[in-house]
């Protein structure tokens, strides 16, 4: 790549980046532009994706070079897949429910044993496992074994809906939310960090964009839209001055 | 002559040597190699795989209590292209050992059982149904010997046994599912109140009041995503009682299949409250279906639109903050649900109103009071009740198998409970 299109790689990265943080002080024109370039590249870039990576070695591929079987198997997904267009055409879209009833009895039938593996056997399981060998483990593991299991309970009940929560059940729906809480808060702290590593990412990249080798492009594309937000300001407050007059 | 002799005793010499590299080697202090029957010695198909699999057996015996074992296999017919699968000493590898419950395989300590995966050992996808050859070298007081050859032939297997507890759980759902729609449709069931979802009514009234739209994000999930499913019922409530108070509701989507659906559930919305002149096709608005450009976008339309109302109910991920942040700015009532559990604390502090995980699934028929939804709520909690009786008397029982030294009772227990 020229050493051209380097440096406006990074004035576009830079301005793009600054248009999409200039929100939090309002929304204004430059975000409108971010925002909308964005949802265009998003989209261009899933469509090419969709393309080359499922249209093309999927359904084209075998089309052109697959057994007679192979074709069928092919052919017979396509047809169900794009009669879920028909939903834009009124007269004819009732295609499009064989479409869909194939997508949720399939889904279906692949998320109800998965289901009821995961969420409740592989679940339970867990819970009980370490009591299997209870008297041989340490103290602490035995204080782990027991809170994982009360706490299991606690969480479970505050999430059953078919008797009020008064009396003792109050009393363990409430022990399960705190226990809900302990996990949210470790979770808040984790993800918050996760974001705050993003965002540094961004401040770096900033920060070369500002360097003399990119022709100083974050500290211009800065500079110019504090001038254009104050500005705006200006001509606000004079308009209203004068209106008010 | 003499050159004749030479030259034959040369090519004797040769031969022998290459004879000699080309025979099986065989480590260890003894050379020679008797043959020796295994009492019970089996090539069988792993019961219960995709076809994989094949299963050597045979007894343990008071021969061959202190012997080592070393397994060979092969798919040629001609006694050759043998392969070391595996070796172990006596006492391992027994049948006690083979991932299977107990009412599909009997694990029997004084049987040994070698599982031979043909995917690792041939290192490459077993398709089809295939025929191998196997056979055991035993090493005894440092002696070797050799068994007979057998062979068998692995397939898959139409029905999974070794699941048969995940199908008769499946089944006793399904009957208590039944039974409760019977019963829901004649008598109607109780569920307990939900403060997330009773604020709906206050968040659509406020709206009204304000003149302003109403937001409803329903996430970045597929319409195969149960969180999803939960969505489009409480779309269909919301945009009924929009309906009723002649308000506005503006549907932003990620995923299209998602957006034709919703069409749907709110035009029969629309429909059922009587005011179907009011149902407008731009409702439900396709954004786009990368994740940050839809969370851009929204971001954009709640801020210039200035919603009253925000519901982000379905499936979200590092876009919740971003979207409930900008509907918290603008001073929405906002209302979030998501079975997402690490999005939940953001929601938490941005949102009015959360509803975590099993309370989305909960809202459709918490709303509608729809028996069938009703039914598969009550069916969610008899599932719980099972788990929660389940996990209080397996622990104790567990329990008192460990103090009582009863391993038989934890295989049981266990064998009962695993995936298989």
């Amino acid at each position: 790549m020229s050493e051209g299109m380097i440096i406006f790689g990074a004035w576009v990265a830079a301005a793009l980046t600054l248009f999409l943080f200039s929100f939090l002080y309002k929304d204004n024109p430059f975000f409108k532009v971010a925002e909308h370039l964005f949802i265009g590249a998003g989209m261009g870039w899933y469509f090419q994706t969709v393309y080359y990576k499922i249209m093309v070695p999927k359904i084209l591929e075998p089309l052109n070079s697959g057994t007679g079987f192979e074709i069928a198997m092919v052919i017979i997904p396509s047809i169900l897949g794009l009669s879920l267009i028909t939903q834009f055409i009124p007269k004819i879209s009732w295609i499009s429910r064989y479409g869909f009833t194939f997508l949720m009895g399939y889904s279906a039938g692949m998320a109800i044993p998965v289901g009821l593996a995961t969420d409740f056997m592989n679940q339970v399981l867990g819970t009980i496992e370490p009591f299997a060998n209870f008297f041989s483990l340490s103290g602490f593991e035995m204080f782990n074994a027991l809170i994982i299991a009360i706490g299991t309970v606690c969480v479970l009940f505050y999430f059953f809906f078919s008797v009020e929560h008064k009396g003792v059940g109050k009393k363990v729906s409430n022990i399960g939310i705190y226990f809900l809480m302990v996990y949210f808060g470790a979770s808040f702290g984790n993800t918050v960090m996760a974001r705050f590593s993003l965002l540094y990412g961004r401040f770096d990249t900033l920060v070369n964009y500002s360097s003399a080798k990119y022709l100083y492009a974050t500290s211009w594309i800065a500079a110019g839209l504090t001038l254009f937000f104050v500005a705006e300001k200006l001509v606000k407050t004079l308009t209203k001055a004068e209106s008010a007059e | 002559m003499k050159t004749t002799k030479l030259l034959f005793s040369v090519f004797f010499i040769i031969s022998l040597s290459s004879f000699s590299f080309c025979s099986p080697k065989y480590t260890g202090n003894s050379k020679t190699v008797s043959a020796i029957e295994l009492k019970n010695f089996r090539a069988l198909d792993f019961p219960y795989d995709k076809g994989e699999s094949g299963l050597l057996t045979w007894e343990n015996t008071s021969d061959i209590m202190d012997a080592e074992f070393t397994v060979y296999v092969s798919t040629l017919s001609d006694n050759s292209g043998w392969i070391k699968v595996t070796s172990f000493k006596s006492g391992e590898s027994t049948a006690e050992k083979i991932n299977l419950p107990f009412w599909s395989f009997e694990k029997d300590k004084k049987i040994y059982a070698v599982p031979l995966e043909f995917n690792n050992i041939l290192s490459s996808e077993i398709k089809e149904p295939l025929s191998y050859y196997a056979k055991v070298e035993v090493l005894k007081s440092g002696k070797k010997y050799e068994t007979s050859v057998l062979s068998s032939r692995i397939e898959g297997n139409w029905f999974r046994a070794d699941r048969l507890n995940n199908l008769l759980f499946f089944l006793v759902v399904s009957a208590v599912f039944f039974i409760a729609v019977s019963h829901a449709k004649k008598k109607g069931l109780f569920i307990r109140r939900i403060a997330g979802l009773d604020a709906i009514d206050e968040a659509i009234g406020r709206a009204t009041e304000m003149g302003k739209p109403i937001f409803y994000v329903p996430g970045i999930g597929a319409m195969s995503q149960i969180s999803t499913i939960a969505s489009t019922f409480v779309l269909g409530e919301v945009s009924k009682k929009v309906a009723q108070y002649d308000s506005y509701i503006k549907v932003p989507h990620y995923d299209p299949i998602v957006m034709t659906v919703s069409k749907e559930i709110v035009k029969q919305a629309y429909t059922e409250a009587e005011r179907p002149d009011s149902y407008k096709e731009d409702i439900n608005v396709f954004i786009s279906s990368d994740q940050f450009s839809y969370a851009a976008n929204v971001d954009g339309m709640i801020s210039r639109e200035k919603p009253a109302a925000c519901f982000y109910i379905g499936y979200f991920m590092a876009e919740s903050l971003l979207l409930a942040e900008v509907g918290a700015s603008t001073g929405a009532i906002q209302i979030a649900g998501t079975d997402v559990d690490h999005q939940l604390p953001f929601f938490f502090t941005a949102c009015d109103y959360t509803l975590i995980g099993e309370e989305l699934y909960a809202a459709g028929a918490y709303l509608s009071r729809e028996p069938m939804l009703v039914s598969a709520l009550k069916v969610q909690d008899f599932g719980k009740l099972i788990f929660m009786v389940s996990v209080t008397i397996f622990s104790i029982l567990l329990l008192i198998g460990d103090k009582l030294n009863w391993d038989g009772l934890s295989q049981i227990l266990t064998d009962l409970l695993k995936v298989y």
